[in-house]
């Protein structure tokens, strides 16, 4: 099998994941995976796909936009291994990173750096500007020999000055506070791709 | 992906409403050290509270970071030292009690509980002197919390105790007056006293537990008040009572769940058991942390007015209905504290004359605790205490649930005039007891008053 991952936007109209995945289908794909999001009236996909033979990523792109003419998509297709590398933060775990206050220019390039420079591994991020409020939340693997208060003090050394608070939290927290099911301690996953929950 | 949403509402539960994990609380059983010998049973308290506990507070601040959850205070509740020391004189105690003052010290604790006598049906000569030593250990130890459960519903209420508890409250007063009679609150009389109470003065490890134990005490009056307050600002119609319960239900779960976390993670870091999460709403003099402010966000604007048992009373049953669903592990109180002096709102409603202390007791008869830290005047005779500590030890004894009393005879001081404990003891102005000193004979018969009818369930 042969996978690729494509990329689609568009200003948000209804139909536009129809137009993409029946486009797939048609060449022969199956659909692994897919995210989708929208912001501020603009539509956004990711897909993972697999295909029987392997195939020219720009005769996808063409079919895709051509499907989907009526949207005026934007399209990007990439061949990707069939086995990915391994994440970048292995024997990490996952913790909600959450970032308030002044909005200026080059927040989130600051906050970004400061989490690459400790091998941070970011997995999921929303931020926005509600005029001058900026909110930050995002969901980051730390590895297992940096504390989380290491994170926060750089995050807040980072934001002093640019009137920011961070606060870093492991995700269990949010977890007990947002799900019926049992309480977890612990690690709730050791990579990205797992979903290990330690007894209690 | 959690939602952006969840996670600014469990964020702003902590940043904005103070929501924390008031007490990590260790239980320590202490019978293991029982010995003939003074010296060797408090060198035997030393080695196993820091054997236990060395590591608690390390633990609290792993566990703070990791989670972002403030963690108050750390305290360690023992076994009831009347029965680890039942062979010991006066003195024996006296030499516990000061163990226990030191030891805690030294393992960065806050406050020990478990000084305590069991006496609802009787007392033994150990439970006895304990009582009698208790006014010098509370005016000359630091850290060391004292309860005497008096009366159970299933065996009643023990008369000679409450009278002779009424003198101990006179005795630590006195010695403790250049501090508003102090001593006295951090002893708590006990109507069906809680094996696992997290909370001080009043907890220690009972009978039945394990050899440790982490109890959590979480909180959070702020958190449901700002629920409350937002359902009443922003709902396009005046909500309901139901819908208000439903919404302190709600909040409760997220802050017992948070509790049930902490304690669990702390537990297992220390390789002891978890017991329970105690999710009482206790407030602080801080503004924005009281339980009043709750009340008066119900729409109860004159606090001990007409309105203020019912509310309470609808907030106490929506805490504890939140904190089951919440957790198989809710325990201890679970409920709403009406500590006086601790609650600027209450505080502030004795000053103005609406709450008095009839209308306390009223009130203690739907929530969690009793009359707790109430200041009353120092001229008080001891038997009108007692009697006091009677009638609210029968509301719990009666209703089977645990009702307490924390009150402070202020020496020197009248009705109306301040009496201020400090910190998150705070302060509030002496309330007047009605038609006090008329109670003499009444506690004077002593002997016990029997087990309700109710208490025949078997």
């Amino acid at each position: 099998m042969y996978n690729y991952v494509v990329t689609v936007t568009a200003a948000d109209r209804v139909g536009i994941v129809h137009s993409v995945t029946g486009t797939v289908r048609d060449e022969g794909g199956n659909v692994l995976e897919l995210s989708q999001t929208v912001m501020r009236g603009f539509f956004t996909i990711i897909l993972a796909a697999e295909f029987p033979e392997r195939l020219d990523p720009r005769v996808l792109e063409a079919a895709i936009i051509e499907k989907g003419r009526k949207y005026k998509l934007t399209v990007a297709v990439i061949e990707a291994e069939a086995n990915p590398a391994p994440s970048p933060v292995v024997n990490g775990e996952r913790f909600i990173l959450t970032v308030l206050g002044n909005d200026n220019p080059g927040n989130i390039h600051g906050i970004a750096g400061c989490l690459a420079e400790r091998g941070v591994n970011i997995v999921d991020l929303h931020a926005r500007a509600d005029g001058p409020i900026f909110s930050l939340v995002m969901e980051a693997f730390l590895p297992q020999d940096l504390s989380p208060g290491d994170v926060r003090v750089a995050l807040e050394n980072f934001g002093k000055g640019l009137g920011l608070e961070a606060f870093v939290q492991h995700e269990n927290i949010f977890l007990a506070t947002t799900e019926t099911g049992p309480v977890r301690v612990g690690a709730t996953s050791n990579s990205p791709e797992g979903a290990a929950v330690a007894p209690h | 992906m959690h939602r952006t949403e969840d996670v600014l509402a469990t964020l702003g539960m902590v940043r904005q409403h103070k929501l924390d994990v008031r007490t990590v609380t260790m239980g320590v059983d202490l019978y293991p050290c029982a010995s003939p010998d003074i010296n060797e049973l408090c060198d035997r308290i030393r080695a196993r509270l820091t054997k236990y506990a060395g590591r608690l507070r390390e633990v609290c601040v792993e566990v703070e970071g990791r989670y972002g959850i403030p963690i108050v205070n750390r305290r360690i509740a023992v076994s009831p030292i009347a029965g680890v020391a039942a062979c010991h004189t006066s003195e024996g105690y006296l030499a516990v009690a000061r163990t226990l003052d030191e030891v805690v010290a030294e393992v960065g604790v806050d406050l020990v509980g478990g000084f305590t006598a069991l006496v609802q049906k009787g007392w033994t000569d150990g439970d006895r002197r304990l009582i009698e030593v208790l006014p010098e250990v509370l005016s000359t130890t630091k850290r060391v919390c004292a309860s005497v459960n008096v009366g159970t519903t299933a065996a009643g209420i023990n008369m000679d105790a409450i009278s002779l508890l009424g003198h101990v409250l006179k005795d630590a007063a006195e010695r403790t007056r250049s501090h508003d009679g102090f001593g006295c609150a951090k002893l708590v009389i006990f109507g069906n006293a809680p094996n696992d109470n997290p909370f001080m003065a009043g907890a220690f490890h009972g009978v039945g537990e394990p050899d440790c134990v982490i109890n959590i005490g979480v909180s959070g009056p702020g958190v449901v008040k700002a629920a409350v307050e937002d359902l009443v600002r922003n709902a396009p119609l005046r909500p309901t009572l139901g819908e208000i319960a439903e919404e302190i239900k709600s909040t409760a779960f997220r802050v017992t769940r948070v509790g049930e976390l902490i304690g669990r993670e702390v537990a297992a870091r220390l390789g002891v058991a978890f017991g329970i999460v105690d999710l009482s709403l206790a407030p602080t003099p801080q503004v924005g942390d009281s339980v009043g402010e709750i009340l008066q966000a119900m729409g109860v604007k004159r606090l001990g007015g007409p309105g203020s048992t019912a509310a309470l009373a609808l907030l106490n049953d929506a805490v504890k209905k939140g904190g089951a669903f919440a957790s198989s592990s809710v325990g201890g109180l679970s409920g709403a504290f009406v500590a006086v002096s601790e609650d600027s709102a209450l505080a502030a409603a004795v000053e103005s004359g609406d709450l008095t202390l009839a209308k306390l007791e009223a009130m203690t008869a739907v929530c969690s605790v009793g009359l707790d830290m109430i200041a009353v005047p120092g001229d008080t005779d001891a038997e009108t205490l007692s009697a006091l500590i009677a009638d609210e030890v029968a509301i719990g004894v009666i209703n089977h649930k645990t009702t307490a009393v924390r009150i402070i005879p202020v020496p020197g001081k009248a009705a109306g005039e301040r009496a201020v404990f400090g910190g998150l003891f705070g302060e509030m102005i002496i309330l007047p007891i009605h038609a006090a000193g008329g109670s003499t004979d009444f506690v004077r018969h002593g002997g016990r008053i029997p087990a309700p009818l109710s208490s025949l369930r078997n």
